[in-house]
């Protein structure tokens, strides 16, 4: 019988939460930024009189935006470079894969938004995959709200924990 | 033009991500992972070439939606799974097909595949679906 890789220890810590409040509002730059990087030249982004003529107060972000970035984070880098919400979850043995997300929009962000972020272990799961191999699915929820208390955001993410040893 | 109906293709919508895409976007996300740009990290992590953060996919997926509809619509769900890491220098295109259509709204079914450079499917980088409202 194979060990497993779900320990009470790491089932204990379901629930968890971890809130972060940006420091600043988000801001157009931020907008400007992430729609140049990704080639996405959409005037909604970017151009406050085209958004106020489609039925915004000014520019909106695009969507994916608040989900992707360490902004509001305000963490320091650490080694790998990476400087954004982590559980620090020790599974020995395991390599971490990024499974997925599931987004939720439920209006707009505007760049006057100070974003408040509260990060939960929604499940931990062992699985195994196709080939066999035993993993750990941890899935994660973030809601994003606004400094009014809105909600503007719903993202679950879903990490995997792949056992490094191949099939047991 | 493209009809909304159920089974319709969208518009695809293609794309070349070089490592200057991906550090821009690394630098707009406030996510400096080595992963994407730092060639000794890559390597002993045990890949070759810079992987594409994944979440560019899904900015890829909103783009093509949104791109499509038109600006008084509205992305209100995306969701995606991601199925093959991509490099540093691949060309992805995101398709997409009607699911179903509702008034006010839409739901499409959308694939990133992955490109060989004489522009054939050589693998499918994300999965997912978008719904969006359309009044």
């Amino acid at each position: 019988m194979s060990s497993s890789l779900l320990t009470d220890k790491l089932r204990a810590r379901i629930g968890e939460t971890r809130v972060y409040i940006a420091p600043e509002p988000i801001g157009k730059p931020a907008f400007r930024y992430f729609a140049q990087a990704i080639g996405d030249h959409n005037p909604l982004y970017t151009d406050d009189q085209f958004a106020r003529d489609h039925g915004y107060s000014g520019v909106i972000a695009p969507p994916t935006l608040v989900c992707e970035t360490n902004q509001y984070a305000n963490l320091v880098r650490e080694s790998s470079g990476y400087a954004g919400h982590a559980w620090d979850l020790e599974i020995p043995g395991t390599r971490l894969l990024r499974g997925g997300n599931e987004y939720t929009f439920h209006q707009p962000v505007q760049s006057e938004d100070v974003l408040t972020v509260t990060w939960s272990i929604v499940d931990m799961a062992e699985r195994t995959s196709s080939k066999g191999v035993p993993m750990v699915i941890v899935t994660s929820q973030a809601q994003y709200h606004n400094q009014s208390g809105d909600l503007l955001v719903t993202n679950i993410e879903t990490l995997i924990y792949q056992s490094r040893g191949g099939a047991s | 033009m493209t009809s909304r109906e159920p089974g319709a293709p969208i518009p695809p919508l293609e794309r070349r991500i070089d490592i200057a895409d991906m550090v821009s976007y690394a630098g707009a996300t406030w996510d400096w992972h080595r992963m994407h740009y730092d060639m000794a990290y890559i390597e002993s992590a045990g890949f070759t070439a810079p992987i594409v953060d994944g979440q560019m996919l899904g900015a890829l997926m909103a783009e093509c939606m949104q791109d499509w509809l038109g600006p008084d619509a509205r992305l209100t769900t995306l969701g995606f799974r991601f199925l093959t890491p991509v490099e540093a220098g691949s060309v992805v295109r995101c398709d997409g097909v009607v699911e179903s259509v509702e008034p006010g709204k839409i739901k499409c079914a959308l694939t990133v595949h992955i490109l060989s450079s004489s522009g054939s499917v050589v693998g499918i980088a994300a999965s997912g679906r978008a719904e969006a409202n359309t009044l």
